[in-house]
């Protein structure tokens, strides 16, 4: 599992690739530590690479979620697969976020 | 003499007006008065001398002034302007024998400069005693009393022709107008309030086939947990955590779905419940997540429901794109996904 941080366009831009799960959930949560820092930035989780995701990881998005709505900015997903939009849809997590 | 002596308060009235200003909103926050604004100056060198060169033999010190420094509070109803007055009047000392209630100063026929003028000063023990020592003006008075006397004062005494009679009644005119437009206002409140404690008096007492569905109404339905037995149920089969979300958006799926009373919601919620259940299972089941949020419940519900209503995927997709209308691609594909798995499931083989 791999994740980088990038500012693009005045977003923070977080790219996942790999299976977020429980084994992977302490690196990541570390990993998206700065997004915490979005001051007048909106959030993209770029989901294109990711292959999977759990319940660790559905966590790990709702803490981002929380810190950006705390500072009044949005969180968008992007590209997310056939699988991970079924965990979305079955959570109800598809009406908590935004998508692009 | 005047004028030196409010030189050397100036720094003085500055430390006051931060003062009394936080202590007027820490009080009206307290209490949970919202205002349309609260105003704030200290009178400038050149309106002071203004005012002394009218009025000069009137103050001997430049203590008797009382409005070099004033506040005015500015509300949206004319209730409100008691409520404020009984607020500023807990925040400060009041000298009664200077404040003045403009509204009471009209006879029955005239009608005029409407607003609550308190001469206060800070407690003692609130400050240095030399701040506490100086008085200040607060004014009240609800928005339409600020515009009309903000008008006023710039088309009248600041003219420099003398006005007509008839354009003078006509400011009197208008103040009688929005008079009965404060009144108006207040009495819209009034009323409002009184619709929502009959309408949360009806849900609490269950009563919902005479509650009609509304924002208020949905709200106070939504206080009742309506939900919490089916998501209990739906987590229960992962041991899942139930993350709070609002369902306040589904308002607007209830509508589309031709809901008109909280007793046609309740109807909805009795009629679907175990089918909606084994809809939600039949997917998170065979999964190991532990997590799922408040709209679960209520989204299977819909979906149940518009699918035994035969409205097949169309429907399931009008009620994702009601609540996610930026994510057509992803609605879609849940659309077809829902309809799958309903396909084997016994509501859909009756």
């Amino acid at each position: 599992m791999n994740t980088t941080i990038n500012e693009v366009n005045g977003e923070l831009v977080a790219v996942f690739s790999g299976r977020l799960d429980t084994a992977a959930a302490v690196q990541t949560e570390r990993d998206v530590q700065p997004l915490s820092n979005c001051d007048g930035k909106d959030i993209v989780l770029d989901c294109r690479a990711l292959e999977y995701i759990s319940s660790s990881g559905l966590r790990i998005f709702l803490s981002v979620l929380k810190a950006a709505k705390a500072k009044d900015r949005q969180v968008f997903i992007t590209g997310m697969n056939d699988d991970i939009r079924n965990v979305f849809a079955m959570t109800g997590f598809t009406n908590l976020f935004q998508f692009r | 003499m005047l004028l030196a002596q409010y030189r050397e308060m100036l720094p003085n009235l500055k430390v006051l007006e931060d003062i009394a200003l936080n202590r007027i909103r820490e009080a009206l926050d307290q209490q949970g008065i919202t205002v349309t604004a609260i105003d704030h100056r200290i009178k400038t060198e050149k309106s002071l001398s203004g005012k002394l060169e009218l009025k000069g033999g009137k103050y001997k010190t430049i203590g008797d002034i009382t409005d070099l420094l004033g506040l005015r509070v500015i509300t949206f109803y004319a209730d409100d302007v008691d409520k404020v007055a009984a607020i500023v009047a807990q925040a400060f000392d009041i000298d009664w024998t200077t404040s003045v209630d403009k509204r009471k100063l009209h006879q029955l026929d005239s009608f005029g400069y409407n607003s609550l003028h308190y001469i206060c000063s800070l407690p003692a023990g609130a400050a240095d005693p030399a701040i506490c020592s100086i008085r200040f003006e607060v004014q009240m008075r609800t928005a339409l009393q600020h515009v009309w006397s903000t008008i006023n004062h710039d088309t009248g005494y600041k003219s420099d022709v003398q006005i007509p009679r008839e354009y003078l009644r006509q400011f009197g005119r208008l103040a009688g107008m929005l008079e009965l437009i404060d009144d108006e206002f207040s009495r819209l409140r009034n009323s409002l309030a009184d619709y929502r404690r009959r309408m949360q008096s009806l849900v609490a007492s269950g009563q919902l086939d005479e509650v009609p569905l509304s924002s208020d109404t949905w709200e106070s339905y939504l206080r009742t947990s309506p939900f919490e037995r089916l998501n209990k149920r739906i987590a229960a089969v992962n041991q899942a955590e139930i993350f709070t979300v609002s369902l306040v958006p589904f308002l607007k799926v209830m509508r589309k779905l031709e809901m008109e009373t909280l007793g046609d919601v309740q109807r909805f919620v009795d009629a679907n419940s175990d089918d909606a259940y084994l809809l939600a299972v039949s997917e998170l089941a065979i999964t190991d997540i532990d997590i799922i949020t408040e709209s679960v419940g209520i989204m299977n519900l819909c979906y149940v429901h518009a699918l035994k209503n035969g409205g097949g995927k169309a429907s399931v997709l009008m009620i994702l794109n009601t609540l996610n209308p930026s994510d057509s691609s992803t609605n879609e594909f849940m659309a077809q996904s829902i309809v799958h798995r309903a396909a084997s499931l016994p509501f859909m083989q009756k």
